[in-house]
């Protein structure tokens, strides 16, 4: 009976979630009172420029920092205090993993998947070839990237519920990219797991995603769906004749050495766009998700 | 068919989704699919194209409403048995829809009035190919 409701009580809960997360480095602010959830089964992407907090929020949503100010719930419970139950059903890949080092690769995955309850054997055995691991050499000695390797394949093969990559593509070439990219989506797709990546190829974030969020100045920008971004907003152009019809609401603005302006807009709950877009030579292009992130964060 | 079928481009302007529901009505309307032919699965065009099992659901599903596909018990997708006689002449004018706001656009942009415009198409459609 007990079982049966705490069951029910997970399928609803939000893997990942935070409030008014504050967090400085040095004095100055790396994050500025974010609030994120991510949905069960979603794919998350995180993009952000480089130094924009991106590690900083993934550490302080599991609670292996602890912010400022605000809260962080991992399954529902404060991550900072979290159960072993809950430890086993989450996997994190940070970018420079570096505990066990002196075990060899195969020796690790022996260890480690003893804690697993679903650890998956096969995989880990077949991936460690695939991808080019040494198996017999001490982690110590491996390349950075042979590292967060076997740190991927570590967190695949326990088959977690909520997997949490931070910057996975940067070790992978584009071949070994493609299949943790296939790995991830069919994952989320059939199996009903939880992703939270972050990365700077926005070309992968767009095959797999189902969600992004911007991280910039310390704050989410267009967090939504992925098809959404690309629905929802555009560039308006507008000639400098005109430009004074600009909308006062646009998430980015520049004007260009001709007078001319570009802003990113938004269409309103009737789909259309702000009034300006109407205007004799204005133009409103469509964007994909890496100029959008340029406009917005440029 | 296999998942090959679909060209997808991640990057462009337009959701994966309507990618998929745009070829497919192109691949119908042009014959390249017919009645009955079944569609590759969400998990092998996710597979084959690495893109979110939950995009290529939504495309099909999207596909089934409008008419283009079927489900059928233990076959999955197929194409729709009336999807070509139900292609109406509006449905087939939505398909041009998004060139002709281009060229609309592009001629405004030239400054060019609509009756030239217009006199230069009827030319080019009346002209035998």
């Amino acid at each position: 009976m007990n079982a049966v409701r705490q069951e029910r009580d997970e399928a609803a809960i939000a893997p990942l979630a935070v409030r008014g997360l504050v967090h400085c480095y040095e004095g100055s602010e790396v994050l500025t009172g974010l609030d994120l959830a991510v949905q069960p089964g979603s794919v998350l992407g995180l993009i952000g420029r480089n130094g924009a907090g991106k590690s900083t929020l993934i550490r302080a949503m599991l609670g292996l920092l602890q912010p400022l100010s605000g809260t962080a719930f991992v399954f529902g419970e404060p991550a900072l205090k979290l159960s072993d139950r809950s430890k086993q059903r989450l996997a994190y890949v940070p970018q420079q993993p570096e505990a066990l080092a002196w075990l060899t690769a195969q020796q690790m995955l022996d260890y480690v998947g003893r804690f697993y309850p679903r650890w998956d054997r096969s995989f880990a055995t077949r991936t460690l070839e695939r991808w080019q691991i040494p198996p017999n050499k001490l982690l110590a000695k491996l390349s950075p990237g042979e590292r967060q390797r076997v740190d991927l394949i570590r967190a695949l093969a326990s088959q977690p519920e909520l997997l949490v990559l931070d910057e996975p593509a940067a070790a992978l070439d584009p071949v070994a990219r493609r299949e943790l990219l296939r790995e991830i989506a069919l994952r989320a797709g059939e199996s009903g797991t939880t992703v939270l990546f972050s990365t700077h190829i926005v070309s992968d974030l767009e095959r797999v995603a189902s969600d992004v969020a911007f991280l910039h100045q310390g704050k989410l920008l267009m967090q939504c769906t992925v098809d959404e971004t690309k629905e929802r907003y555009g560039r308006l152009w507008l000639p400098a004749r005109i430009s004074a019809a600009a909308p006062a609401q646009s998430l980015s603005k520049r004007r260009h050495d001709d007078g001319s302006l570009s802003l990113v807009v938004e269409r309103d709950a009737q789909g259309q766009w702000p009034q300006a877009a109407n205007q004799p030579g204005a133009r409103v292009d469509a964007l994909g998700l890496e100029d959008l992130f340029v406009e917005v964060a440029a | 068919m296999d998942a090959s079928l679909f060209t997808v481009q991640p990057a462009g302007p337009e959701p994966i989704y309507r990618q998929i529901v745009e070829q497919l009505r192109r691949l119908i309307a042009g014959g390249q699919l017919g009645a009955g032919d079944a569609l590759p699965s969400v998990r092998e065009v996710a597979g084959f194209h690495v893109i979110n099992p939950m995009t290529v659901s939504r495309a099909y599903s999207l596909a089934e409403a409008e008419g283009l596909l079927e489900r059928l018990r233990g076959k999955g997708m197929v194409v729709a048995s009336t999807s070509r006689s139900s292609q109406s002449e509006a449905s087939r004018l939505a398909m041009l829809e998004p060139s002709l706001q281009a060229l609309v656009r592009q001629s405004r942009e030239l400054e060019l009035p609509a009756e030239r415009v217009l006199r230069r198409l009827t030319t080019l459609l009346e002209d035998e190919p």
